[in-house]
């Protein structure tokens, strides 16, 4: 079949890949670069694992075309942190609870991210209702919405930081 | 999931787009969002030879109004719709329904408002693995000559489960198609066949270009049932529009149109025009009304969206009841 | 609150942040060099022989290594509790999940190409799907080499007179309850690489809840193909969720390894989300015929029940859930008498096996509805029946369980308090209770119940410890952490914990049965313990003075009160190490609870200390669509000892809605045999906008056999909430649902039911 070669912006950097058009935006991640923090969970566009960022919007690299991210910005988990430092939000997730098995954290934390881009100020509702496309099946959301709420409220106490023990409220110092 | 081989066009104009529809019109297939076609693709159900995408057809992402109608290009994104004060103004059906499509996340450039129009007919006996459909016999969608929804059925009874659909043809949109050398306006209710197999009349040649929603002062509701609060597509739904007589107390014009019951959205002509004249406050004509419905619906529903056809029997006329009384409240406040 | 210093804290999850960056690997993102890709072929009918195979096309593809079938299966090479399913079977399959053929290729769509490519015939037989039906005389069988469908598995005991006990009550109800099935939906999917080295000693990458049973299973795996005296290696990645699901090894696992032997390359076989739906199992399915009596005063008199359980082709875990069943059979409040009795039946569905609860949600489900009716009968409130009832510390229930500590009156008291916080009732909204009693202090379902630990120092201070235990995300990795740190005077990141492989990790029977807490955790705390001593008695050498004064604590070995006698521990340890004739510090202890294994009449103190719980709901129902909103929700449990309280509400929030979801929307449909819904987008999880907001009242019973007082709690948050909404809906609109899921379908026309007849 028709091999292209096309050139992804990935998180701002830019990456030369041989694809076929059958290829999808999450295989090429994890297959072709080794970028395996995307998670393939129902390769249908229902659960939200895949999630990535197209020029900032969380979408479903699943069911995305690997040709069709050409010329968007895309980013992915690996591009939250800065180096080993965790972003505001995953320092959240991580102080919150947020993760428990983890294979739905790497979507998770890419469509509250984009949330947040949008709006600083969410109440419960909206983040539920963003977080709505996203499935995990250890936590039952509550720490989720908590860990998304707090890194948009960081001044508001919670009883993880209340605890004092790594208190994402300074995080964001 | 791997997607089958094809090749890909990406044309960067309408003309473009269907010089290659009508140079590859029966194997081709139109890339909008990728949330219905990709999965279908997946999952074996088609694999055309050609994935022709819009995603550089900007010219077809727009939400314009003027005085009389809202025109909206079909590759705008749901959520540049649920954004649109005048769409949630003037449409509200049409917005509160592109807000149950999926989830936030699939309602922008994922999710179009032509691809929910155009999203195939579902059926739980059809929407299956390749392997899963491969341990029996072909149904009719599928190339074979049974149904399994429907014993003896000499056609496809899959089911239209188009929130956008439902909503528009409440409000009394219509559809532009364009092909090589042709355009021509349809109305959504023209718009369905008789078959689910092919459950649109339009030819393979022809792209969907603009909706075109008239606006003329009724107050209109969308109402729908699904297990979910997201990611879920209706189980059974109603949409209605209402015109509002001078004195604000009166229904003058009505339109009901109930949806996910069967091959298409089902406009209720006699129970809509049995309206005209009643009170706002006339529940029991509303009653009826979603009777009415039930007994419509319920003569085209069969069992194969995963919830039992009694329970969407009876709800359906709970749904157009709401829609109803949503839409009276707004006319009344307006 | 606490003296504790690390035992008690809300220490986030150690490997999150590896997690929320990307970098764990699980199974998915496993890569061996020249590794080869592996497909299953499953049957296309529920019950049929097979006539024909041709694997010729299939063979002549390039790319293809090898295709196995049943007839590639060495004979004793057997699967499930009963050791009776070959991983491909041979000659006739017997239900849709039946394993045909495998492939090994180069890429995964070369193999998926090749299994489209593979010719079978078949001759399909009649198949069977009720177990109830499958009882009858005339019944197809699914096994032509039984007299009948009912396996040879009776569950049947009684205690006391529950004939006489049934005449004297005052009050009697009996009710039908029915569940079906249910699946874990672990977000990471299932899947394994299987490796062989130049000797033929086996490397498998796998999700595993068992590691050391898994060995084992593997071992013989090995030994049936005529490798003897070979190794057999178990590495656990990361798993992305596990509820169970990995308590048995699969025929994915099993073909993995015949397929990698057969090519000499690494093979691994990851499950799709439609294969994880039809090709693992799901919790049991029961019918459940339950009669309870009290008499004037509520006091329980007698529980009768008599279960049917579908058992599917073949026997795995699911046949056995009936054990666990009688717990709250026997032990769900006081009653003197009690007959149950349980049959498994053969049916061309799919098996079953583990799911969080192990059976205990089904038998719960019935208990607890069945409960509210006898309330209702008896005409007392349903809170106060329970509190009238409910178990003792001390008690020693008719199967010979020994209750130690026992909180549920107050969680009773709380849920209580947080249900009536809003009095007035509106029309459409009720509130609803159900208590639990699960294993808290272990489970002895095997001739073990132990887990080993080894705890090794380094020169700076730090603990490596490797244990038998298992971490799938819920997080025994930090209690371990915490419990030794708690013990030895260092901090969380000083502990590194590995439980990843069975080359260095020690034995353990698997998490299951909410034991790891208690099992692993008292075997971490022990060898803790054996190293604190030996750095309480070096260390008072170097201090000059005696083990006895000595506190551990910050990192360091100090006499309190005495600037003058401290030390930092890892300069003590590099003093011992460093010192001629010198020595190691490393420990190891074995920790087998003191439970029983039951006896032939099923008695036996099952576990060393059982956890209680009472979930309370208010709903809202509404009469015209008979969807059910969960208003408030709140879940209080008796704990012990919470270790570690972030992860303990992880536990029990995640309990909770995987509970909502068993209670109100999840079912695998099947349509004879055949699953119709193996995807997220049919069968109904639920989203984060469909979950509650939870309360979770923690009552802390501090347990003197559970480290630092601890219980298990990974189980009961999914236990009593399907009661729990039923009697909610009950006290709502008046009508009982029972059979589960509890649809919108059934509300409605069970409202529309009581319309007509009213």
């Amino acid at each position: 079949m028709e091999k292209l070669n096309i050139i992804l912006n990935i998180n701002n950097k830019p990456v030369d890949v041989r694809i076929t058009p059958n290829d999808t935006l999450l295989e090429v991640l994890r297959d072709h670069l080794d970028l395996t923090g995307s998670k393939e969970s129902c390769g249908e566009g229902v659960c939200g694992s895949c999630t990535v960022q197209l020029d900032g919007k969380p979408v479903r690299s699943c069911l995305t075309l690997a040709l069709e991210a050409e010329g968007l910005k895309v980013r992915t988990v690996e591009g939250l942190a800065d180096g080993d430092k965790l972003s505001p939000l995953q320092e959240s997730f991580v102080n919150h609870g947020a993760v428990q098995c983890g294979f739905c954290t790497p979507g998770m934390l890419m469509t509250a991210d984009a949330l947040l881009q949008q709006n600083t100020n969410p109440d419960e509702d909206t983040i539920k209702k963003a977080l709505s496309g996203n499935i995990c099946r250890c936590t039952g959301y509550s720490k989720i919405v908590e860990a998304v709420a707090h890194t948009a409220h960081p001044d508001d106490q919670c009883p993880d930081c209340a605890s004092g023990i790594k208190s994402c409220c300074k995080t964001k110092e | 999931m791997r997607l089958p081989q094809f090749d890909y066009k990406g044309p960067d104009t309408l003309e473009k787009a269907l010089d290659l529809l009508s140079t590859h019109a029966q194997d081709a297939k139109i890339l909008a969002g990728g949330t219905d076609l990709l999965v279908r693709m997946k999952k074996g159900l088609i694999a055309p030879k050609t994935i022709i995408s819009l995603k550089a057809l900007n010219e077809l992402s727009y939400i314009k109004k003027d005085k009389n109608t809202i025109r909206i290009g079909a590759r705008t994104c749901l959520a540049d719709i649920i954004a649109s004060d005048s769409v949630r103004k003037e449409a509200t059906a049409l917005s509160t329904a592109c807000e149950r499509v999926g989830a936030v996340t699939i309602q922008h450039f994922r999710g179009t408002i032509g691809g929910n129009i155009l999203q195939d007919n579902r059926c739980f006996h059809y929407n299956q693995s390749a392997f899963h459909r491969s341990g029996r016999q072909a149904c009719h969608k599928d190339g074979g000559k049974i149904c399994y929804a429907r014993d003896e059925s000499d056609r496809c009874n899959s089911t239209c489960q188009s929130d956008g659909a439902t909503a528009l043809m409440a409000l009394g949109a219509k559809l532009v198609l364009v092909s090589k050398g042709n355009e021509r306006t349809v109305a959504l209710t023209d718009f369905y066949t008789t078959d689910g197999i092919m459950p649109f009349a339009m030819e393979p040649t022809e792209l969907l270009k603009e909706i075109i929603i008239p606006v003329e002062g009724g107050k209109s509701s969308y109402q729908r049932l699904a297990y979910r609060s997201a990611i879920d597509y209706p189980i059974v739904c109603a949409g209605v529009l209402l015109k509002a007589s001078a004195k604000k107390d009166t229904i003058e014009d009505a339109r009901i149109v109930v949806g996910a019951m069967g091959r298409a959205p089902l406009f209720l002509a006699k129970e809509s025009s049995e309206l005209k004249g009643k009170s706002f406050t006339d529940t029991k004509a509303f009653q009826k009304a979603g009777n009415g419905a039930m007994n419509s619906a319920s003569t085209f529903a069969v069992h194969n969206v995963g919830s039992t056809l009694e329970y969407r029997c009876a709800t359906v006329s709970e749904m157009v009841f709401r829609a109803l009384q949503e839409a009276v409240a707004e006319a009344s406040k307006a | 609150m606490s003296e504790y210093n690390v035992v008690g804290k809300r220490i986030p999850k150690i490997d999150a942040a590896q997690k929320a960056m990307g970098r764990a690997e699980y199974i998915q993102d496993v890569k061996l060099p020249g590794m080869l890709y592996g497909k299953i072929l499953y049957s296309k009918h529920a019950h049929a022989r097979i006539t024909r195979m041709d694997l010729s096309k299939a063979l002549a593809l390039s790319g293809v290594y090898t295709i196995l079938t049943g007839e590639d299966v060495p004979e004793k090479m057997r699967m499930g509790f009963y050791k009776d399913n070959p991983p491909l079977k041979k000659d006739k399959v017997f239900s849709f999940r039946d394993e045909v053929a495998a492939v090994a290729a180069k890429t995964p769509e070369i193999a998926k190409k090749a299994l489209e490519l593979i010719e079978i015939d078949y001759e399909v037989l009649p198949g069977i799907f009720d177990p109830e039906k499958a009882m009858e005389k005339d019944s197809p069988l699914v096994h032509e080499n039984t007299k009948s469908n009912v396996l040879k598995l009776p569950w049947k005991l009684h205690y006391g007179d529950v004939d006489k006990a049934e005449k004297e009550a005052a009050f009697v109800v009996e009710g039908r309850f029915t569940t079906t099935w249910v699946t874990h939906c672990c977000m990471g999917t299932s899947g394994a690489v299987a490796s062989f080295d130049a000797a033929d000693n086996l490397t498998i990458y796998t999700n595993t809840q068992i590691p050391s049973l898994a060995q084992k299973d593997f071992l013989e795996a090995l030994k049936a193909m005529g490798l003897k005296n070979k190794r057999a290696r178990v590495i656990k990645p990361i798993i992305g969720g596990g509820f169970g699901s990995k308590l048995d090894t699969y025929a994915y696992e099993h073909i993995a390894i015949l397929l990698a032997h057969k090519c000499r390359k690494p093979v691994k076989i990851v499950f799709d989300r439609p294969e994880e739906f039809i090709a693992t199992s799901t919790r049991q399915p029961t019918v459940t015929h339950i009669k309870q009596g009290c008499d004037k005063n509520g006091k329980l008199l007698f529980r009768d029940i008599r279960m049917v359980l579908d058992n599917g082709a073949h026997t795995s875990w699911g046949a056995t859930t009936p054990s666990v069943m009688m717990m709250p059979i026997t032990s769900l409040y006081r009653v003197d008498n009690v007959r149950y009795d349980a049959k498994c039946v053969y049916t061309n569905n799919t098996y079953s096996q583990a799911m969080r609860g192990y059976g205990n949600p089904q038998a719960t489900f019935a208990i607890e509805s069945n409960i509210d009716m006898l309330a209702e009968k008896a005409g007392i409130d349903p809170i106060e029946f329970r509190r009238i009832n409910r178990n003792h510390p001390g008690d020693v229930t008719p199967q010979n369980f020994k209750i130690t500590t026992c909180g549920l009156d107050l969680c009773l008291d709380a849920v209580e308090k947080e249900l009536r916080k809003s009095g007035t009732k509106e029309k459409g909204v009720g509130i609803g209770v159900a208590s639990l009693i699960h294993v808290g202090g272990g489970a002895r379902i095997y001739k073990s119940d132990g887990c080993g630990v080894i705890i090794k120092m380094d020169d700076y201070g730090k603990a490596s410890v490797f244990t038998g235990g298992t971490d799938m995300g819920q997080g025994l990795d930090n209690i371990t952490a915490q419990i030794v740190a708690e013990e030895l005077g260092l901090l969380v990141e000083d502990v590194h914990v590995v439980h990843t492989d069975t080359d260095v990790c020690p034995w353990d029977v698997g998490a299951h049965a909410s034991r790891s807490t208690f099992v692993a955790g008292n075997a971490a705390l022990g060898a803790a313990k054996k190293i604190k001593a030996q750095l309480l008695e070096l260390g008072s050498k170097e201090l000059k003075t005696t083990p006895d004064s000595l506190m551990l604590k910050d990192r360091l070995i100090f006499v309190p009160g005495d600037p003058e006698k401290s030390m930092a521990i890892d300069k003590l340890l590099r003093k011992i190490h460093f010192s001629p004739g010198g020595t190691m510090l490393v420990s190891d202890h074995f920790f087998d609870p003191i439970n029983e294994n039951m006896g032939p009449d099923y008695k036996g103190n099952m576990s060393m200390t059982y956890t209680f719980g009472v979930h309370g709901v208010k709903v809202r129902v509404d009469e015209e669509t008979g969807k059910v909103e969960v208003l408030e929700y709140v879940a209080a449990h008796d704990v012990g000892q919470a270790i570690n309280p972030l992860l303990l509400e992880g536990q029990v929030y995640g309990g909770v809605v995987m509970g909502l979801g068993y209670a109100l929307s999840e079912e695998v449909m099947h349509v004879n045999g055949k699953n119709m819904n193996p995807n997220f987008r049919d069968y109904k999880l639920f989203t984060a906008k469909d979950a509650v907001k939870i309360i979770a009242p923690v009552i802390q019973t501090p347990d003197k056999d559970g480290p630092f007082g601890a219980k298990g709690i990974g189980e009961p948050g999914c236990v009593p909430t399907a009661p729990a909404i039923a009697n909610a809906i009950y006290d709502a609109v008046g009508v009982r649902i029972t059979t589960l899921p509890i649809t919108p379908e059934k509300v409605l026309a069970a409202l529309m039911e009581k319309k007509k007849n009213h």
